[in-house]
């Protein structure tokens, strides 16, 4: 590969690197670990530029290599047992806030996220926050269309759910005051 | 041009922009006909802008050096504890399990969220099925409730009890057999004094832990239904909204009790 052309392809990888930050934030909430997700991110796409054209938009090049990066760990550590695969600090790093100046309406929100299944969570954040449609998230998550709206839908039926849940807890609480 | 009938799933379709523009004007208009719809579409569409905002001030931040670095093959070295993504990703799961509480049907075991659709459509065809059946809604009736459960029990391999949900003024009409996908089902049958029928449709299917309601036609049946591994259940039934959520609670509290599942 000419040089050059290296060069333009790793300018255009660059471009894309706020949006898999953000990416990788919704679909993970704490920083340095969502930053962890993008750091194998780029690398593997290091090793495999040949793969993708000039010209070619690196975007959904590289959300397609995040996201099998980011569901492939979500199945083996299913596999392996939540509980047993869970280290110290894991449980250490929740009980941290990922953002400071967080406010309690937005902690909520990021929770009920997380708190979604990892194929709806991904599914839901690449179209309602990164805006991709319904054709192209499909591609990158590799699933059919029917598929993916589904996995919008009861996405979507869940984070309010969970929105419900934690607004009425919350009013119990003030009650019980 | 006569306008199609519109369902939820429209309401993401038109969130999303991915309804026809040729659609638009007939959805909204089915929007102002049905207040719980348009209550359901201006939810979600709070949600998606408080989503998107909280997330918007990501793209503004500095790049970390070390993923600039990483794009020239510089792969800086981590700090200890390698892949804290990883971690995070079972950190998430924790979070799953301990955030919810009775809602957290949240499915923490991410498979094909397909199957929960398949499973409640079943249902709310069983139920179409039979329940609008005036005359033999049942195979066995519920007189005989031990007979019954018995039955049914054998027949799908689970340990099953019939609800009691005298408190939200059903009763048992009785019982059937009827198709699971790729298994069997039971499905109990309840009326109340004014005659309104609900199902609760039980069944082996399922490895994802998820929860929801569907509903394929809009004033059609309304399912809830709860998945866990290997446990199946779905309560159909044309109520309103907030009376479902309670009996369906009520009677899926006594059948995970009934099948000796603890259920935190």
């Amino acid at each position: 590969m000419r040089t050059s052309v290296m060069e333009e392809k790793k300018a255009a990888i660059l471009q894309e690197i706020p949006r898999l930050r953000r990416y990788a934030r919704a679909l993970l909430r704490d920083r340095d670990a969502a930053d962890d997700l993008v750091q194998d991110c780029l690398e593997r796409a290091l090793l495999r530029m040949d793969n993708w054209r000039t010209g070619e938009n690196p975007r959904r090049w590289l959300f397609t290599i995040m996201h099998h990066l980011f569901i492939d760990q979500m199945r083996k550590v299913n596999r392996r047992g939540e509980a047993t695969m869970l280290p110290l600090d894991a449980g250490e790093a929740l009980a941290t806030p990922a953002m400071q100046s967080e406010s309690v309406a937005s902690r909520e929100i990021i929770d009920a996220l997380q708190a979604i299944s990892p194929d709806r969570r991904a599914a839901l954040v690449m179209v309602a926050i990164e805006g991709f449609s319904y054709a192209e998230a499909a591609m990158m998550l590799g699933v059919p269309a029917g598929t993916l709206m589904s996995r919008i839908a009861r996405g979507r039926e869940e984070l309010r759910g969970l929105l419900d849940d934690q607004a009425r807890r919350r009013t119990i609480r003030i009650v019980e005051k | 041009m006569s306008a199609r009938a519109f369902t939820d799933r429209d309401i993401h379709l038109a969130l999303d922009g991915e309804l026809p523009e040729d659609e638009r004007a007939a959805y909204q208009a089915w929007l102002e006909a049905n207040p719980d719809m348009k209550a359901r579409s201006q939810r979600y569409a709070a949600d998606n802008s408080a989503l998107r905002d909280v997330f918007a001030g990501v793209l503004d931040e500095n790049i970390p050096s070390r993923l600039e670095a990483a794009i020239n093959g510089e792969a800086p070295k981590r700090k200890e504890a390698p892949q804290r993504w990883r971690m995070a990703a079972a950190a998430a799961l924790l979070v799953a399990g301990g955030l919810g509480g009775y809602f957290a049907g949240a499915s923490v075991h991410g498979s094909d969220p397909d199957d929960d659709d398949r499973m409640a459509q079943l249902a709310i065809a069983a139920h179409q099925t039979f329940a609008a059946d005036k005359n033999r809604p049942v195979e066995v009736d519920g007189s005989d409730q031990a007979y019954l459960t018995g039955w049914l029990s054998k027949r799908t391999g689970l340990k099953l009890v019939a609800p009691d949900l005298s408190n939200n003024g059903f009763k048992l009409l009785g019982g059937r057999l009827v198709p699971a996908n790729g298994s069997t089902a039971a499905l109990m049958l309840y009326a109340d004094a004014e005659g309104n029928r609900i199902s609760v449709y039980v069944t082996t299917e399922g490895t994802e832990r998820s929860k929801g309601t569907v509903t394929l036609a809009s004033g059609g049946p309304e399912a809830v239904y709860w998945q866990d591994k290997g446990y199946g259940c779905v309560i159909v039934g044309t109520l309103p909204a907030e009376q479902m959520g309670v009996v369906a609670k009520d009677a899926y509290k006594q059948l995970i009790a009934g099948a000796g599942m603890a259920r935190s």
